[in-house]
């Protein structure tokens, strides 16, 4: 399978999300901006503190991740209200099922449970003996499936983990190699993920900066794009849309690359 | 207008004295060896952010004009991400060997120890943090490490450094005439070093 790059998307920022029709969301150091499935620029709005994380919800709603806490904007943009002192660090990435809300605390190198209420539930990730992810890179990144099984990327023991939303770790696909483009290369990948049909995992690597999907039991299905980000990439931001749209951030020129499977 | 021009003149001599003073101490203190060379890690090639992709500059190790040169590789171990994989103690591109890990180190003198934290997991050796120790007594300052833990491969906790006991001081130093960074400098020691100095028995 091969894949070929449909556009590019200036959204001055690095942290993106999709919502409803498949509109990008780009989230950068002080707005956040809007841009419908064909990248025209709809709306955009400030933020607070600078950006590490976006998630739109089911009702629309628009979740930024920040330094130790998560603001809450309507879909237009209006804010709702701040959830302070959620995690220590950064929150690096969101994720919702039914009447869960999951928050990454790169910190605490965990992911935290909570209710809808902001109700603490609990910890996953920290039941190991490094007591918590690996995550030298600074980011932790996650994405919920359909079923509510959690597949979060561990890059220093490059793996992307699956867990339960109770803290389970259920398995796990991945493995180094540092010549086969099937294997996680460096010291510390994949570092993002996205989740797609029939189980598949968009992952994208620092360090030789690439994009690439794998299937549910780890096996790669395509290189989506190598060689074309910056070098200096680290971190850089995946996210699909309803049409199989592969959106990546490019976190040094602050752009997002949009593939699309070729037919 | 005497008056200007006398305040002038006593504020230039007060200048010109300042300066010489200032000189003078700088000669008297390079003496005694307390101005010293030094690399700025924020310079030099191997740990300068935003240039990846490139050869390690080996010119600390070419140059000097001691033995095996008086540069080393330092790991700032606080700063280091305890990695499994560490791309400065493995060569990350070599094939990978029995136990899933690179099968060939970077560093040409094998100066660095890779030791586990804590009990390792026998059955996931990955599910553990590592230390990455350097000895100095094989290190050359050859860079390729340095190079390697620089982001975004690596957190850049590997910098190189002047060590001062092996360092001659020399005025006119062959590392920073043809470092291409201009990242040797000469400058007062470091008031750490002193204080490692003072601490250490004589």
């Amino acid at each position: 399978m091969k894949y070929h790059q449909l556009g590019v998307v200036h959204g001055d920022g690095s942290i993106i999300g999709i919502g409803p029709k498949d509109h990008l969301h780009v989230a950068g150091k002080s707005r956040v901006k809007v841009f419908d499935a064909g990248g025209t620029p709809q709306r955009s709005w400030e933020i607070s503190r600078p950006a590490s994380a976006i998630a739109v919800a089911e009702d629309g709603s628009v979740w930024v991740g920040q330094a130790a806490q998560v603001e809450i904007f309507d879909s237009a943009g209006k804010r709702k209200g701040t959830w302070r002192d959620v995690v220590h660090g950064d929150v690096t990435a969101i994720g919702f099922f039914q009447d869960s809300v999951l928050v990454a605390d790169v910190k605490d190198r965990a992911i935290r449970h909570y209710d809808r209420d902001f109700k603490f539930r609990n910890v996953i990730g920290k039941d190991n003996l490094t007591k918590g992810f690996l995550v030298p890179n600074g980011s932790l990144d996650f994405s919920v499936d359909a079923a509510g099984t959690l597949h979060a990327a561990n890059p220093g023991k490059h793996r992307v983990e699956r867990y339960s939303l109770d803290g389970k770790l259920l398995g796990h696909v991945g493995r180094f190699d540092g010549q086969d483009p099937a294997g996680f290369t460096g010291c510390c990948n994949p570092t993002n993920l996205a989740l797609g049909p029939h189980g598949w995992i968009y992952v994208t690597e620092k360090a030789g900066p690439r994009a690439k999907v794998l299937d549910r039991d780890g096996k790669l299905v395509a290189v989506i794009a190598d060689g074309l980000f910056d070098p200096a990439c680290k971190n850089m931001d995946i996210a699909l849309d309803s049409r199989g749209r592969v959106y990546v951030a490019d976190t040094e020129k602050l752009d997002v690359f949009v593939f699309e499977e070729a037919a | 207008m005497s008056k200007d021009v006398s305040r002038r003149k006593a504020l230039g001599r007060m200048a010109t004295a300042a300066g010489m003073g200032g000189a003078a101490l700088y000669l008297v203190k390079k003496a005694q060896g307390q101005i010293v060379w030094q690399i700025d890690s924020a310079k030099c090639l191997n740990s300068r952010l935003g240039e990846v992709g490139v050869k390690a500059c080996d010119l600390c190790l070419k140059e000097c004009v001691v033995t095996r040169s008086a540069v080393r590789a330092v790991n700032h171990c606080s700063g280091c991400g305890r990695c499994n994989i560490c791309p400065a103690y493995f060569n990350v591109t070599s094939a990978v060997n029995r136990e899933g890990l690179p099968s060939e180190k970077l560093c040409p003198r094998d100066a660095i120890a890779r030791k586990p934290i804590g009990a390792i997991d026998p059955g996931d050796p990955a599910n553990n943090f590592y230390e990455y120790i350097i000895d100095e007594t094989k290190c050359d300052g050859c860079g390729k490490c340095a190079m390697a833990c620089k982001e975004p491969a690596g957190l850049g906790s590997i910098v190189l450094k002047v060590r001062h006991d092996l360092c001659v001081n020399c005025n006119k130093c062959a590392i920073s005439t043809s470092c291409p960074k201009d990242a040797f400098f000469q400058g007062p020691i470091p008031r750490a070093v002193l204080e490692q100095q003072e601490q250490s028995p004589a």
